[in-house]
């Protein structure tokens, strides 16, 4: 079977491998989705996608796995998680996309590169990003020491190894 | 004194420095002392997209930081609860998941029973210390508002993990609200997204999800929005951001529910950091004396 569109080939074997591997355990629910449109009736990014929730439960059924790899869909959820809460069957779109977003990583994909710079402050300091100095109304900027705050207090270089080598991994 | 750990996760305490400060000015006159858990790092929720089992090892290193200072801990962002709330679930379910991280935090001397309570502000004020106890310790009601508010998602959703509150008919914030004087309305987009998880995707469309509550609630006309999550309270508070993509004349107070509380306990705008939200929360404070 082949997508007319893409001309990308199913691949069935890809499917299995990526609903018995996924460390999203609710996606095994996956082959139950039955195309009622719930996920997609709600979904808060609709106006956004190229292929919609129900769409992607449907192209992973179908095996056709690398066409979604690919696709900024999967980069355009907001993980509300209607569709989690709403799926009849338990399959929950969200949980194949963030599975899907974890396979794409380990497949070298292009990251947005705002998350890759979450990331590597995440590795520097245990946080998405350093102490920001902030506006008040009158534009003066303010940080945490000027308006009385405790000074933070960061993770041990135990912690930094730990995940350094756990993300090497991935990468 | 009811003392329990607190858990600000990474944007309250790099930026949305107005909710901690509301935070920590509020809860001790509600007699109840925040111990800060140190060292913790992100609750794992952006590295979800990246590597699941990361994220999950960093939520449940957080937890076991806690665990040392108190059995019951409170995170004020809905993201961290639910990412917290998902790990400790799967911490009890999951043997594999279990014996993994609790070896990878031996290496840093840390040791995990799992017996903490995980609760959002929310639910604390509203479940654990009571509207009662609040409203009692209001000493300038909030009268003359009329206000919408938005309990996000991850305080809601999926219910088979969190339980904040209903996840279809949420009412715990208001009543909160309401315990302070205030008057809530019901909207049709209240249960809607604030598309924040996709600000370090997709900036722009993030934008564009949020402005469909501003402008929303701007023809439906209100006093203003309640917030009780950091990455929410961005979204919606970056009116200016909002202008610009959307467009529309984005002009609607923005305030935490914490400022909010404050205010009604009697403490002045500036100590709540009510200087630090972007939109015109004048046009909310000089409705009521404060």
């Amino acid at each position: 079977m082949k997508d007319l569109y893409t001309m990308k080939e199913s691949n069935l074997k890809m499917k299995d491998q990526l609903r018995e591997e996924s460390p999203f355990p609710w996606i095994q629910y996956v082959t139950s989705c039955y195309q009622c449109q719930k996920c997609t009736s709600g979904c808060t990014s609709m106006k956004h996608l190229e292929l919609k929730p129900h769409e992607v439960v449907k192209l992973v059924n179908m095996g056709l796995i690398d066409e979604l790899l690919e696709s900024e869909t999967i980069w355009t959820c907001t993980e509300c998680l209607k569709c989690w809460e709403r799926c009849p069957q338990g399959a929950a779109p969200v949980n194949l996309i963030l599975s899907l977003r974890n396979l794409a990583v380990k497949g070298k994909a292009k990251l947005p590169e705002n998350l890759l710079k979450t990331v590597s402050s995440l590795i520097e300091i245990g946080l998405i990003q350093r102490e920001q100095r902030v506006p008040l109304k009158n534009l003066e900027t303010v940080d945490r020491e000027k308006l009385n705050l405790p000074k933070l207090v960061y993770p041990s270089e135990e912690f930094k190894g730990i995940l350094l080598s756990m993300l090497e991994e991935v990468f | 004194m009811k003392s329990l750990a607190v858990y600000w996760g990474c944007y309250i305490l790099t930026s949305q420095y107005q909710y901690e400060l509301s935070l920590r000015e509020t809860m001790p006159k509600l007699g109840v002392k925040l111990i800060d858990v140190e060292e913790a790092t992100c609750c794992g929720f952006l590295l979800e997209s990246i590597d699941k089992f990361a994220s999950t090892y960093l939520a449940i290193r957080n937890l076991s930081l806690a665990e040392k200072i108190s059995k019951d801990l409170l995170t004020p962002c809905n993201g961290c609860y639910l990412s917290l709330s998902e790990a400790l679930h799967r911490w009890r379910v999951e043997e594999s998941t279990r014996s993994k991280i609790a070896s990878l935090l031996r290496d840093e001397n840390l040791f995990f029973k799992g017996e903490l309570r995980v609760y959002h502000a929310v639910n604390f004020l509203h479940d654990s210390l009571g509207l009662r106890k609040i409203s009692e310790a209001v000493v300038n009601p909030l009268n003359n508002l009329k206000l919408a508010t938005h309990p996000g998602c991850h305080i809601l959703r999926p219910s088979e993990i969190v339980s904040a509150d209903d996840p279809e008919n949420p009412r715990k914030l208001d009543e909160l609200v309401e315990a302070l004087g205030a008057e809530t309305i019901n909207y049709p987009g209240k249960l809607d997204c604030c598309g924040g998880p996709l600000l370090s995707l997709q900036p722009e469309k993030s934008y564009l999800i949020s402005s469909r509550k501003i402008n929303e609630l701007e023809r439906i006309g209100v006093d203003g929005l309640v917030v009780s999550c950091p990455i929410c309270f961005k979204m919606f508070d970056s009116q200016d951001v909002i202008r610009r993509v959307a467009g529309g004349k984005a002009s609607l107070p923005v305030v935490y529910y914490t400022q909010l509380l404050g205010l009604a306990l009697g403490f002045k705008p500036d100590t709540l950091g009510l200087n630090l939200n972007q939109s015109p929360v004048e046009k909310l404070t000089s409705k009521i004396s404060c």
